[in-house]
C-alpha cells in the first residue's frame, strides 16, 4: 500500500527523452549547443532478432483478423441461401421449421439475450466483489490462492457447468424461483403461466428448465473472466491517488470508492461487456438444461427458454442442407451481436482512465 | 556377488520360459485374436431409443478386439450421418423418410447402397414421476385416448375423469400433468406419432392443425404449453426421475425407466388389459407386426408395418412395441472401407446372436428367429463381410423354438384378472419400480395372487404395525404389501388447501425481514453521521 510509485508510461518524469531536454529540468537544453533545438530523432537500427518479432507479431495479427473475417464470410455464404428464401421474415418469425420455409431468430435470439442477460446480472456483482476482495482486502498469501481459486473455475468445462446446473442447482433454485414468482409475479417478467401459489401439491416443474436457470448456470461460467478482468484494472489504480485519499483520512471503503473504483469503471465495464460476450455464445451448458420453445418468452421464471447456439447444437445433427443454412443465418445473427457487443465493450474500456492497461 | 547374478539369470531364464508358454497357449487356445488385429475401429449414430442396448453390445465385442464407437443422439441424426457419411452405420426406428408429410425436407439415400436391419424388439413406454400422499404411485393405468389426451395438451390433471376412470384403485391428486416430450429429431416420437395417427387420429388431426406438425408421423413432436422438452431418452428419462419433476410423464424405451427405477405406465391394449412393456409383451406384440419380404426392393425389405400390432387382441399384447433398426452400408464409400466393413459385419453377428441373451435383462425383447436368419443375409451385404456359418441354435436366443415359432410367447404369462379394464386395480409395480406396491383406496383393493406375491418377494416380514420398510435404493418407506388392509391407511386422499390470498402474516414477516436486514446494513453507517453531523456543528 505504501510503497513508492514506480515510473510509468505518461509520468513526467519518464517522458521527457523525447522531448529533447534533460530529466533533471534545470533547463539546459540537452542537444549540442549551436543546433536548432529540435527533437531528436530516435533511430533504432533494427537487428535480425527484432525484424523477425516484428514480422511474427505483424503476421498473427493478421491471421486473428483473416480468421474472423473467413467466419463472417464463411457464415454469410452458407446462410445466403437460407436468408433469400425468407428475407426479412427471417428477423421477425418465430418459428423454426426450415424446410417449410417457416423459420426466423425473433425467438431464439430474444431468448439468447435474456440468459445472457440473467447472467449478466448475477455474474457482474459477483465478479465485482470478488475482484475488489482480491486486489484490496485479502492478505498476500490469500490473494494469490484465490486467483488460482477463480481461474480454475475459467478452466472447467462447460458440459460439466451444465450437467451440475441440470442435476443439482435446477432443484436447488426451484424454491427461488417460486418465491420470487409468487411475490413479485405482479412484475410480467417474474409471472408464471399456470404456476399455482396457492395449491401446496403443485408441481415444481413450471419453475424449471426455465431461462432463470439457464442464466444462473452460465452466470458462473463468465464470472472468471469478469473478474479477472476488473482486478486487472482495479489492481492498477495509481498509488499516489490511494495514498492521497489515505491521508485525507478516509477509510478502506472511502478510499475504494472514491479512487479505485472510478479508476476502474472501463475495467468494470469491459468485464461486463466481455462476460456479456461469452455468454450470449454459451451452448452445451443452456443446451442440456432449457427447454426449448419456439416462441417469445418473456417469463423468466417460466420453463421453456431458447439460445441461438442451444438451438445449433440441439439441431445440427439432423438438419438437411437448407436447415444446415438457415442454422448458419442464425449462427451469423449471433456472430454479428457478439461482435457489437465486443467492439461496444472496447470503444467504452478505451476512453476510460484503466481503459489503457485493460484486456479488452 | 557372483551368486546373485546367477539368481538374477535364472530368474530371466525363468520368467522367458514362462513368456514362452503363455504365448504359446494364447495362440493355441485364442483363434478370435488372429483376427482382432484386422478389425478397425467403427462408429455409429442414431436411435437413444435402442441405445441401451447397442451401448451394451459396444462393450461386449471389446473382448474380441473390436472398437465400436455409437453416439445415440436420436435416430434422425443417425440417418442425417449416415447420409453425410461421417459414420459407418446408423440405427433409426424408423426407415429413411422419403416422402416425409410432416413438412420435413425428403431424405434421399442413394438406391442400393443401404440395408435395413432390426436389431431389437422393444416397447415405448410411458414412465412417471407420481406420488399421492407423499409415496410413490407404481401402479397407473392409462388407456389409449388418455395418453394420446395427455400428450396433446387435452388432459391436463391427474385426476381428470378420464383418468381416474383407468384408475379406480387410486385417488388421482389435482396435480398438473407435466408432458415431457423430446426436443431433438427421434424415432421415439415418429412411432408414437404413427400410434397416435393410427388409433387417435381424431385427437391427433386436431392438435396437429393447431401446432402444424403435417398429416403423418413426426420425428419432431410440437411443444406445446406446458409441455417440457427434453433432447433424447436419456434426457426425458433423467428431467422424469427428478425430485422437483412430480407429475411428470414422458416416453421412453421401457429400459430407460428400469435403469432410472421408475413405474412405467401399464396401457390398454385391444383385448382390454392394462400392460406393461415386458419382453414377453412386447414378443407378443410383435407376432402381428408385418415384415416386409420383399428382398428385392432394399428401400423396403424388413422394414415394419404395425397396424396389426395395435390392433392385435391377445390380453398379452402391449401395444407401442416396435423393433428398431440398423442401416448398414452395402457398398464401399470414402467412409466405409472392407476392413470397417469386416468389424461391421462381425459386431453385427456377436450382437444378431450372442447379444440377443441379454435384451431381456436390459428391458428389450430379443428378435424372433425369421428375423435373425434375415438379418444374417442382410449381413453378407456389407462390403468385406466374412460370412459365419453360425448354428442358429448355438446362438441361445431365449425366443428360439426347435420348429421356428416364438418360444417366449409361449411361456409369456397371461395378466392378471386385476389388469383387466373394470373396478379391480393391481397394486404391484411396474417398471424400475416393481419391487414398491402401491395401495389402493378402501374397498376395491384386490387380494390378486399376483400382487401380493411381487410384493412379499421384496418385503420382510408381514408382521402388522411394521408394514412400512425403509427402502435405502429409493429413500423411502414402502408397504410391506403382502398382508392387506395394514396399509391402506396410506393411501390417504390429498387434500388441497386454499391459501389465503392477499396480505397475510407472511408478506408482514418478509417486510419484517427485509427492514431488519436493511437496518443492520445502514444504521451504523446513519447512527455515525448523525453522530458526526452533531459534533461538527
Amino acid at each position: 500500500m505504501t510503497a513508492a510509485p514506480e515510473p510509468r508510461d505518461g509520468d513526467p518524469t519518464v517522458a521527457v527523452i523525447s522531448d529533447g531536454r534533460d530529466p533533471a529540468g534545470v533547463g539546459r537544453p540537452w542537444v549540442p549547443a549551436g543546433r536548432p533545438a529540435t527533437p531528436r530523432r530516435l533511430r533504432a537500427k533494427s537487428n535480425a532478432a527484432d525484424r523477425v518479432f516484428r514480422g511474427g507479431a505483424r503476421a498473427s495479427g493478421f491471421t486473428v483478423l483473416v480468421i474472423m473475417l473467413a467466419v463472417g464470410l464463411f457464415l454469410s455464404l452458407r446462410a445466403a441461401e437460407a436468408l433469400k428464401a425468407v428475407g426479412f421474415r427471417f428477423v421477425t418469425t418465430q418459428e423454426w421449421q426450415p424446410d417449410t420455409h417457416r423459420f426466423g431468430i425473433a425467438a431464439v435470439l430474444t431468448g439468447t439475450v435474456l440468459i445472457a442477460s440473467v447472467a449478466v446480472c448475477f455474474s457482474v456483482p459477483l465478479s465485482t466483489g470478488t475482484a475488489l476482495f482480491i486486489s484490496e482486502i485479502a492478505p498476500r498469501w490469500m490473494k494469490r490462492a484465490l486467483v488460482t481459486l477463480v481461474d480454475l473455475m475459467a478452466a472447467v468445462p462447460s458440459v460439466v457447468y451444465g450437467l451440475w446446473g441440470l442435476f443439482f442447482l435446477q432443484g436447488q433454485v426451484v424454491g427461488l424461483a417460486r418465491w420470487l414468482s409468487t411475490w413479485f409475479g405482479w412484475i410480467p417478467i417474474f409471472a408464471v403461466d399456470g404456476a399455482d401459489p396457492t395449491n401446496p401439491l403443485a408441481t415444481a416443474s413450471v419453475y424449471t428448465a426455465s431461462t432463470f436457470i439457464a442464466g444462473i448456470t452460465v452466470s458462473l461460467m463468465v464470472a472468471p473472466i469478469q473478474c479477472s478482468v476488473m482486478r486487472e484494472a482495479f489492481s492498477q489504480a495509481p498509488p499516489g491517488e490511494r495514498e492521497g485519499a489515505y491521508a485525507l483520512g478516509a477509510t478502506r471503503w472511502g478510499m475504494v470508492s472514491a479512487v479505485v473504483l472510478p479508476f476502474g469503471k472501463g475495467g468494470i465495464i469491459g468485464g461486463t461487456m466481455l462476460g456479456l460476450g461469452r455468454a450470449l455464445g454459451e451452448t452445451i451448458a443452456v443446451y442440456l438444461i432449457i427447454s426449448p420453445v419456439f416462441q417469445i418468452q418473456p417469463h423468466i421464471l417460466q420453463n421453456g427458454a431458447n439460445s441461438v447456439s442451444a438451438l445449433i447444437a440441439l439441431r445440427y445433427g439432423d438438419a438437411s442442407g437448407f436447415g444446415m443454412s438457415a442454422l448458419m443465418a442464425a449462427g451469423l445473427a449471433l456472430f454479428i451481436l457478439t461482435l457489437i457487443v465486443n467492439f461496444t465493450a472496447s470503444s467504452i474500456v478505451a476512453r476510460s482512465r484503466s481503459g489503457a492497461q485493460s484486456e479488452v | 556377488m557372483s551368486s546373485d547374478s546367477g539368481h538374477r539369470l535364472r530368474r530371466r531364464a525363468r520368467s522367458a520360459v514362462l513368456l514362452a508358454v503363455s504365448l504359446a497357449l494364447a495362440v493355441l487356445t485364442a483363434p478370435v485374436p488372429a483376427f482382432a488385429d484386422t478389425y478397425v475401429p467403427i462408429d455409429g449414430a442414431g436411435s437413444s431409443w435402442a441405445a441401451n442396448a447397442v451401448n451394451q453390445w459396444t462393450t461386449d465385442v471389446k473382448q474380441y478386439g473390436m472398437r465400436v464407437t455409437y453416439a445415440g443422439n436420436g435416430s434422425s441424426d443417425g440417418r442425417q450421418r449416415f447420409l453425410a457419411q461421417t459414420v459407418h452405420f446408423a440405427a433409426s426406428d424408423i426407415p429413411f423418410q422419403q416422402h416425409p408429410t410432416d413438412g420435413s425436407s425428403p431424405e434421399n439415400p442413394t438406391p442400393n447402397t443401404y440395408a435395413y436391419m432390426p436389431i431389437v424388439a422393444g416397447g415405448t413406454a410411458f414412465m412417471y414421476n407420481l406420488k399421492i400422499g407423499g409415496r410413490r404411485v407404481t401402479n397407473l393405468r392409462l388407456s389409449g385416448p388418455v395418453i394420446a389426451k395427455i400428450f396433446t395438451g387435452g388432459i391436463t390433471r391427474w385426476n381428470d375423469p378420464a383418468i381416474v376412470a383407468d384408475n379406480p384403485g387410486l385417488n388421482m391428486p389435482a396435480e398438473k400433468i407435466v408432458p415431457v416430450i423430446r426436443s431433438d429429431g427421434s424415432g421415439s416420437s415418429a412411432q408414437f406419432s404413427l400410434w397416435m395417427q393410427n388409433q387417435q387420429l381424431s385427437i391427433w388431426n386436431a392438435f396437429c392443425a393447431k401446432h402444424s406438425c403435417g398429416l403423418g408421423a413426426t420425428s419432431y413432436w410440437p411443444t406445446f404449453a406446458g409441455a417440457i422438452a427434453q433432447s433424447g431418452d436419456l434426457g426425458v428419462s433423467g428431467y422424469v426421475a427428478q425430485s422437483y419433476a412430480e407429475g411428470a410423464i414422458g416416453y421412453v424405451e421401457y429400459s430407460y425407466a428400469i435403469n432410472r427405477g421408475f413405474p412405467v405406465a401399464k396401457m390398454l391394449n385391444a383385448a382390454g388389459y392394462y400392460t406393461e412393456p415386458t419382453p414377453y409383451n412386447v414378443a407378443v406384440a410383435l407376432l402381428k407386426a408385418k415384415i416386409n419380404t420383399d428382398a428385392s426392393n432394399p428401400a423396403v425389405y424388413l422394414t415394419q408395418d404395425l397396424t396389426d400390432v395395435y390392433a392385435y387382441t391377445d390380453p398379452r399384447v402391449y401395444p407401442m412395441s416396435s423393433y428398431s433398426y440398423f442401416i448398414l452400408p452395402t457398398v464401399t464409400s470414402k467412409k466405409v472401407s472392407t476392413d470397417a466393413g469386416r468389424t461391421l459385419a462381425a459386431f453385427s453377428y456377436f450382437f444378431e446372436c450372442q447379444g440377443q441373451q441379454q435384451a431381456p435383462d436390459l428391458g428389450y425383447s430379443p428378435l424372433p428367429i425369421n428375423l435373425v436368419q434375415a438379418s444374417f443375409d442382410q449381413i453378407k451385404k456389407i462390403p468385406g463381410a466374412v460370412t459365419q456359418n453360425i448354428n442358429i441354435q448355438g446362438c441361445n436366443n431365449p425366443t428360439f423354438s426347435r420348429d421356428g415359432h416364438n418360444k417366449l410367447v409361449d411361456v409369456a404369462p397371461q395378466p392378471q384378472a386385476c389388469d383387466k379394464r373394470g373396478p379391480t386395480q393391481c397394486v404391484n409395480g411396474t417398471g424400475g419400480a416393481k419391487s414398491q406396491t402401491t395401495p389402493s383406496k378402501g374397498g376395491t383393493r384386490t387380494s390378486g395372487g399376483g400382487g401380493s406375491t411381487t410384493g412379499v418377494t421384496a418385503s420382510g416380514s408381514p408382521t402388522p404395525g411394521a408394514s412400512l420398510r425403509y427402502d435405502p435404493a429409493t429413500d423411502q418407506y414402502v408397504g410391506a404389501g403382502g398382508d392387506g388392509g395394514t396399509d391402506q391407511a396410506v393411501a390417504g386422499v390429498p387434500v388441497a388447501l386454499a391459501a389465503r390470498r392477499g396480505w397475510s402474516g407472511e408478506q408482514t414477516l418478509m417486510l419484517l425481514a427485509a427492514a431488519v436486514v436493511l437496518g443492520l446494513v445502514l444504521a451504523p453507517g446513519a447512527v455515525s453521521l448523525l453522530l458526526g453531523g452533531r459534533r461538527s456543528r
